[in-house]
């Protein structure tokens, strides 16, 4: 079983995939370590597309749990998350 | 005359085909500012207790306030009220597009509809020579609300009626230009009077008390606006859809008729996806509004029409498991044209779709199969077959087939796109709100799920607070009467730049969420202006408003409009969410679902409210709220 990453809009457009998996167990910054590498040395489009970007993990914010701390387990759902338009 | 205010209230009586100027009440307006709350106070004494919302003793009244016919961004909505045919309590809903305007060009502030015509009518209503011409709509009767505004033309301002709300559909809207005002079934009270189509025309000019501080001040927040990072970038370039990412995100956006909170792709009806796919072109639906969060998108053998908004494309695609912009586009253009309450009829038509799943109807609806959907449409509209119990409403199919525990409304009216199990203060907010199910009468969730900075969803600190504090500001916003995105703007630039896991954020959002009474207290403070609404007010009607003078009239109308559904026979037992909230879980980490029982006591209580949810004679006292 494994953890599923969404990204947002525009690092899905990006990259040209919506999600992928990594094997749990993880942390967040495994998720940050193995988003980034898909950019294949291009940091500076990564830095871009994740500026003013947090976590949510299962839903949840991470800033309302332990932070960058969250364990990731398997079945997880960590997505990325852009600062929000108004609805 | 307090200033802003034209001082007239034209009532016409469509039985009879008479009409009459009387004076705007200078008392009432004082109290009640005018929109929905001015709307609810004349409904309140001017109806019996228990009439038939589709019969002819319920008026349908459309207001103005204040701040309607200025220059004020987003200031062009009109709000509408009757007793709601789908709850049977309050029924009110607000409009853009530039009928509000046009009443108050007219040296109108609040028009009444009373009885009902024999016949399909229209009046054209012009201002500036007081008459009303009472014409027959024969011709006009069984048009979409596309057609019939093309027909009536242009120069006037129009609010007119589909299919829908001839058919007497309960969730039938009124609409002006693209856009409606969809909520609680005041298109089928239009309908069951046989009034097609008001237009008005006139040319007077509103009153101020300070014209060049209020034009200066506006010409600031106009630049203020288009210069935030919401009204101004995101909803001017994604319009509400931009959210979508968001709710999906967070797990509150309905899918599978709000079994889930998240849909894989849910991406598919996003604002950004629009932009890529098919977005024609940006346009302000609403006259003088700087934020044109309106979209145009092309419909194979229809041409350029109005894109879909967040609730219709959250309730028209994933929560049919149907995210797919090309249907969310026809569908959501067919209730609209047909004149309907998009956010119902999604939930009307996922809840025909678990029944069929569950085999306790054959709808011939399927999740994730657009097949028989627009046709479904049509025969809702048209109330043909099955189509004609659809037209009901959520509460009653489940009355009728069974369901309840996964009837998806409050009080009879179907929840908006927010599941409030990944948003506890929207969940208190939906549970009380006197129309029903409803997000835009205080959008708690913007502190909780959807805005830049928001404190913990789902714990119980300030769950009760914020839903109090923004229910009376949307009642207060909805008298003025202008446009609930205002809002927006009151939120700095630099809360938007900040990261949503920063320790900033964090620690900003920690102080929030324990500031408790403090909260309260502040958003209560008659001292000074806190925000820009008491600063219009102030320039246009030379009377002195604070941020808790608004709190104060926002509370007075909420409460009253609490007393009219008590006395029309709903109690404390409808504020509640439904089975599927309560109870089940949709985030792996709770065991069940939303804890309405441990916030509504507290609620109840910051109201001023005994156990039961009725207002304490005292409280009424306080609010000047006269039965």
């Amino acid at each position: 079983m494994s953890i599923t990453v969404d990204l947002t809009y525009d690092l899905a457009k990006t990259l040209g995939i919506r999600r992928f998996e990594i094997e749990a167990p993880a942390t967040l910054q495994d998720v940050l370590r193995l988003t980034r590498a898909r950019f294949e040395g291009e940091d500076a489009a990564f830095e871009k597309l994740t500026r003013v970007t947090g976590f949510v993990v299962n839903g949840v914010l991470i800033s309302h749990g332990r932070g960058m701390e969250t364990p990731l387990k398997e079945k997880d759902r960590v997505s990325f998350l852009k600062a929000a338009a108004g609805g | 005359m307090i200033k802003g205010y034209a001082g007239r209230i034209l009532e016409v009586d469509l039985a009879d085909r008479s009409f009459a100027f009387k004076p705007l009440d200078e008392d009432i307006a004082r109290l009640y500012l005018g929109g929905k709350g001015y709307g609810t106070r004349l409904l309140y004494d001017m109806t019996e207790p228990g009439i038939d919302p589709l019969g002819p003793e319920n008026p349908l009244i459309f207001a103005t306030g204040p701040l309607n016919g200025s220059l004020a961004p987003q200031s062009n909505r009109f709000a509408v009220v009757c007793k709601s045919p789908l709850t049977g309590g309050i029924g009110s809903a607000a409009c853009g597009g530039s009928f509000a305007y046009g009443l108050k060009k007219a040296g109108i502030d609040i028009l009444v509809l009373r009885h009902q015509s024999a016949t399909p009518l229209r009046l054209e209503i012009n201002g500036d020579r007081d008459i009303v011409d009472f014409l027959d709509a024969s011709e006009l009767w069984g048009k979409g609300t596309n057609a019939t505004q093309v027909a009536l033309g242009k120069g006037r301002n129009h609010a007119v009626i589909g299919p829908a709300g001839e058919n007497l559909v309960l969730y039938a809207g009124i609409v002006s230009d693209e856009r409606i005002a969809g909520r609680t079934g005041v298109g089928a009270v239009m309908g069951s009077k046989r009034l097609k189509a008001i237009s008005v025309t006139g040319t007077r000019k509103l009153d101020m008390e300070d014209e060049n501080k209020f034009k200066d001040y506006t010409k600031w927040l106009r630049q203020l606006f288009r210069d935030h990072p919401v009204l101004g970038e995101k909803l001017r370039r994604y319009g509400t859809m931009g959210i979508v990412n968001t709710t999906n995100a967070r797990n509150i956006i309905p899918t599978h008729n709000f079994k889930y909170g998240h849909h894989d792709d849910a991406m598919n009806v996003s604002g950004e996806y629009l932009e890529d796919h098919g977005l024609v072109g940006v346009k302000s639906s609403c006259i003088h509004c700087p934020v044109a969060c309106g979209r145009d998108v092309t419909l194979e053998g229809v041409g350029r029409v109005k894109g879909p908004e967040y609730e219709t494309a959250a309730l028209l695609g994933p929560n049919l498991d149907i995210p797919d912009l090309r249907w969310v586009n026809e569908w959501n253009y067919l209730a609209d044209d047909l004149g309907m309450d998009s956010i119902s009829l999604g939930a009307t038509l996922s809840f025909a779709m678990e029944l069929q799943e569950r085999g306790l109807l054959q709808s011939g609806l399927a999740f994730g199969d657009p097949t028989g959907i627009g046709e479904m449409i049509q025969d809702i509209a048209h109330r043909r077959g099955l189509g004609s119990d659809l037209a009901d409403g959520v509460k009653r199919v489940s009355e009728k087939y069974g369901g309840k525990a996964f009837a998806m409304h409050v009080k009879g009216l179907e929840l908006s796109a927010y599941d409030p199990r990944g948003s506890f203060a929207q969940g208190v907010e939906y549970a009380t709100t006197n129309r029903g199910g409803c997000h835009v009468q205080g959008a708690s969730m913007y502190f909780e799920s959807t805005g830049p900075l928001t404190i913990n969803p789902q714990n119980l600190k300030l769950k009760a607070e914020i839903p109090v504090v923004q229910q009376n500001l949307a009642c207060a916003i909805n008298s003025m009467v202008l446009c609930i995105f205002t809002t927006y703007g009151l939120i700095p630039k630099a809360v938007h730049q900040m990261n949503p896991n920063g320790f900033l954020h964090r620690t900003i959002a920690l102080l929030f969420e324990n500031s408790g009474p403090f909260y309260r207290l502040v958003s209560g403070l008659k001292l000074m202006p806190l925000l820009w609404y008491e600063k219009w007010l102030t320039y246009i009607t030379g009377e002195k408003f604070t941020s808790g003078r608004l709190q104060e009239i926002g509370e007075r109308i909420f409460n009253l409009e609490r007393m009219y559904n008590l006395r029309e026979g709903l109690t404390g037992k409808d504020d509640t969410l439904p089975d599927r909230i309560l109870h089940e879980s949709t985030f792996p980490h709770l065991r069940s679902g939303h804890p309405l029982d441990q916030l509504l006591p507290r609620y109840y209580k910051i109201r001023g409210w005994d156990e039961h949810g009725v207002p304490l004679p005292r409280t009424l006292a306080r609010l000047q709220v006269r039965l």
